[in-house]
C-alpha cells in the first residue's frame, strides 16, 4: 500500500464529489432495483418469470444479442482490418463513419429502418417482414453495437507490424494460417473485449428496438420493452424483476470486462 | 547460379525505385547490397522474396523462374531490421514455425529447433518469450527462424541496424560463420560500408534504384568504375588530370597511365588516390617516383591509430584538397606543421573518366 501523504481540502472535496455521484448514479439504482423487486416478497418475482411472454422477451433478447455479436465480430474485424491495413480514397471518411451508431439517436436510427425496410419502404422486403418483426430487432441491435469491435481492434492491429505477417509468408504460411497463428493470438483479448461490449449494448438497447419492433407482446417485445410496458401498466414488481435479470447480466459483464482489461494492459495485446 | 535478376524494375506510383537491375549472386556467396537510404535496396530485397511484385524483369532462384510466384512458394529466409518475432510464441515456437507450416513431425521439429538454438548460441533459452531477450538475441532467433526450413536463399534487410555498435560486430562474425558453415546463398542489405567490407564476398553499389557496379570489396575500393562508388566507399582524393599518349599529366608532373585505360585516351580524367596511398616529404629530392605535386599543410588530426593530414595541392589551374593518412612514426619523423610546404607522392592510383554519365 502506498503511503498516503497529507491531502489538501480541495483533494478531499474532489474525491467526495466523485464518490458521491458514483453512489447516487450507480449505487442508488442498484439498491432501488433489488429493493423494489423483493418489496413484496418472492411471489411476484416467481409469477413474473412464469409468464410465457416474459420468458419469451428475455430469451429473444439474449438470443438476438448473441446473433448480433457474431455478426459484429466478423464485420468489425473486417472493418478494422481494412482501416489499418489498406489505403484507399475515402478511408478517413469511412473511419469517421464507424462512429455514426454512437452519435445518432437510436430512435432516429429505428425510424430510418422503418423508412427503408417498412412495408412501403424504399427497400421493402419481399420474402419476410423486417420491420415489426424479429429481423428488424436484430438489425437495430447490430446497428447500435457496430463500432465496438472495430474500435477495440484498430489500435492492436496497428501495433502488429506488417513485417510479422511478411515473415510468416516467407516461411510458407498462407494468409489464413498467418491470420490464425500470428494475428489472432495477438488480437484475441481486444476482440473479446469488443464482443462483450457489443453484447452489453445489444442486450440493453431500447430506443431503436422499440421503434422498429412495435413491441408486440409475446412476439417482438424485448426485455427492455417489457420493463417499459410494465412500468406504464403499474406493474412495478414485473418491471423490477426483469430489470434485476438485466442488471445481474450487466454486473457479470462488468466483471468480465475488468478481467479482460487487466489482461490487455499486462499482456500488451 | 543461385539468384539471378534480369532487368528488374519497380515503380511506386510514377516514382521509379528499382531501375533495370540485373545481377547474379553465385551459390554459397554472401552478397551485400550497399546503398544510402532511399536507394531502393530494401525494395529490391522484397522483390526477390515476393513480398512486392516486380513491374518488369525476371527473377530466378536456383534456375527456377519465381517472378510470378507468391512469397510462400519462393522458399526464401527473410530477416527484418526490427526482428519481427511472433510476440506470443516462445523462442522455440518461433523457430519451429516454418517447420510446422511444412508439417514436419513434432519430434523432428524439436530436434531441429535444438540444433538451431545451439547454432545461434542460445541453447537454454527455447522456452523464453521474445520480450525477455535482448535485441541481439532476438535478431539471432530471427536468423535461426529464417534458416529452420532450409530456405533456398537467405535475405537480410539491415539486420544489425537496430543494435548497439558492440553487439553489431559480434553478430556480424556470428552471421559470417553460420553462413559459411551452411553454405547458404545470402543477400544482405545495408547502408553501413564497414559492415559491407567486413562481411561481403562481393558488394553491389545501389544508387537511385540503379545497380552501379558489383565487385569484390578490394576491387571496388581500389578500382571503382564510377565516381559515386569511389566517393561512397571510404575517402576519395580526386585529382584532375589529362591522359595523353601513355601518360597522365597533372600540370608539370606526369605519371604512367595504368593498363586498360586506353579508352580514356586524350580525355580529361580524374586520378583516384586513397588517403593511405599518398606520402609526404619536405623536398623534391627525397621523393622517388610518382610525384603528384606540391601543397600546403592545412590540418593535422589524430584519426584512430593514424594521423590524418590535410594538404591543399597547388595545381596548374586550380587547387585540390587532399586527405592523407600517415603512420604516427612518419608524422614524428617529418615534424609536420600546418602552413608548411610539402611534396606529395602517390603509391597506387586509379583513373576515372570524367565524361561517363555516372
Amino acid at each position: 500500500m502506498r503511503d498516503l501523504s497529507p491531502r489538501s481540502p480541495i483533494t478531499w472535496m474532489l474525491i467526495a464529489l466523485v464518490v458521491g455521484y458514483a453512489l447516487i448514479l450507480f449505487g442508488l439504482p442498484i439498491v432501488t432495483i433489488v429493493g423494489s423487486a423483493f418489496a413484496k416478497g418472492i411471489d411476484p418475482i416467481v409469477k413474473t418469470f412464469n409468464d410465457p411472454e416474459v420468458q419469451h422477451a428475455i430469451l429473444m433478447t439474449f438470443a438476438l444479442a448473441g446473433i448480433a455479436v457474431v455478426f459484429n465480430a466478423i464485420a468489425g474485424l473486417i472493418t478494422a482490418w481494412v482501416l489499418t491495413r489498406h489505403h484507399f480514397p475515402g478511408k478517413r471518411l469511412l473511419d469517421a463513419m464507424v462512429d455514426i451508431p454512437f452519435v445518432f439517436s437510436p430512435v432516429i436510427a429505428g425510424y430510418a429502418m422503418i423508412v427503408l425496410f417498412g412495408r412501403v419502404g424504399w427497400f421493402a422486403p419481399t420474402l419476410f417482414p423486417i420491420v415489426f418483426a424479429l429481423p428488424g430487432i436484430l438489425l437495430a441491435k447490430i446497428f447500435v453495437s457496430l463500432p465496438f469491435v472495430t474500435r477495440e481492434l484498430q489500435p492492436v492491429l496497428e501495433s502488429i507490424t506488417p513485417e510479422q505477417e511478411h515473415a510468416a509468408y516467407t516461411m510458407g504460411a498462407s494468409r489464413w494460417l498467418t491470420f490464425r497463428r500470428v494475428i489472432l493470438p495477438e488480437i484475441w483479448t481486444a476482440l473479446l473485449y469488443g464482443l462483450v461490449l457489443t453484447f452489453a449494448r445489444a442486450v440493453g438497447e431500447f430506443g431503436a428496438v422499440a421503434v422498429v419492433s412495435g413491441s408486440i407482446q409475446g412476439y417482438t417485445e424485448t426485455a427492455t420493452s417489457f420493463v417499459f410496458r410494465a412500468l406504464n401498466d403499474r406493474n412495478p414488481s414485473g418491471a423490477y424483476s426483469v430489470s434485476l435479470v438485466l442488471m445481474l447480466v450487466s454486473l457479470a459483464i462488468l466483471v468480465v470486462l475488468n478481467i479482460l482489461k487487466h489482461r490487455l494492459v499486462t499482456r500488451k495485446g | 547460379m543461385s539468384i539471378r535478376l534480369e532487368h528488374v524494375s519497380k515503380l511506386y506510383g510514377t516514382q521509379s525505385v528499382v531501375r533495370d537491375v540485373s545481377l547474379t549472386v553465385n551459390a554459397g556467396e554472401l552478397f551485400v547490397l550497399l546503398g544510402a537510404s532511399g536507394s531502393g535496396k530494401s525494395t529490391l530485397l522484397r522483390l526477390i522474396a515476393g513480398l512486392l511484385p516486380a513491374d518488369s524483369g525476371t527473377i530466378w532462384l536456383h534456375d527456377q523462374n519465381v517472378t510470378h510466384l507468391p512469397p510462400q512458394q519462393r522458399e526464401t529466409g527473410f530477416v527484418f531490421q526490427q526482428y519481427s518475432l511472433f510476440r506470443h510464441m516462445t523462442i522455440a515456437e518461433n523457430i519451429a514455425f516454418g517447420l510446422e507450416v511444412r508439417h514436419v513431425g513434432r519430434k523432428e521439429q524439436h530436434k531441429q529447433v535444438q540444433e538451431l538454438l545451439d547454432l545461434i548460441g542460445l541453447a537454454d533459452l527455447g522456452n523464453r518469450m521474445p520480450a525477455q531477450l535482448s535485441g541481439g538475441q532476438q535478431q539471432r532467433v530471427a536468423l535461426a527462424r529464417a534458416l529452420a526450413y532450409q530456405p533456398r536463399v537467405l535475405l537480410l534487410d539491415e539486420p544489425f541496424g537496430a543494435l548497439d555498435v558492440q553487439i553489431r560486430s559480434q553478430l556480424r562474425q556470428n552471421l559470417r560463420e553460420i553462413q559459411q558453415r551452411l553454405g547458404v546463398t545470402t543477400i544482405l542489405v545495408t547502408h553501413d560500408q564497414e559492415e559491407a567490407f567486413e562481411l561481403a564476398d562481393r558488394i553491389g553499389i545501389l544508387s537511385n534504384g540503379t545497380l552501379l557496379e558489383a565487385n569484390t570489396p578490394n576491387e571496388l575500393y581500389h578500382a571503382p568504375k564510377t565516381r559515386y562508388t569511389a566517393t561512397f566507399l571510404g575517402h576519395a582524393n580526386l585529382i584532375p588530370a589529362q591522359r595523353n599518349g601513355t601518360h597522365l599529366y597533372l600540370g608539370d608532373y606526369r605519371l604512367p597511365a595504368p593498363a586498360h585505360t586506353e579508352h580514356l585516351a586524350n580525355q580529361a580524367v580524374e586520378l583516384l588516390c586513397r588517403p593511405e596511398e599518398l606520402e609526404l616529404t619536405h623536398t623534391l629530392e627525397e621523393q622517388r617516383g610518382q610525384v603528384v605535386g606540391q601543397g600546403i599543410v592545412t590540418s593535422i588530426a589524430q584519426s584512430g591509430r593514424s594521423v590524418r593530414v590535410g594538404v591543399m595541392l597547388n595545381g596548374q589551374f586550380n587547387e585540390t584538397p587532399l586527405n592523407i593518412l600517415l603512420p604516427p612514426s612518419r608524422q614524428r619523423e617529418l615534424g609536420l606543421q600546418t602552413g608548411q610546404c610539402v611534396w606529395v607522392r602517390v603509391n597506387e592510383y586509379h583513373v576515372l573518366g570524367t565524361q561517363t554519365p555516372l
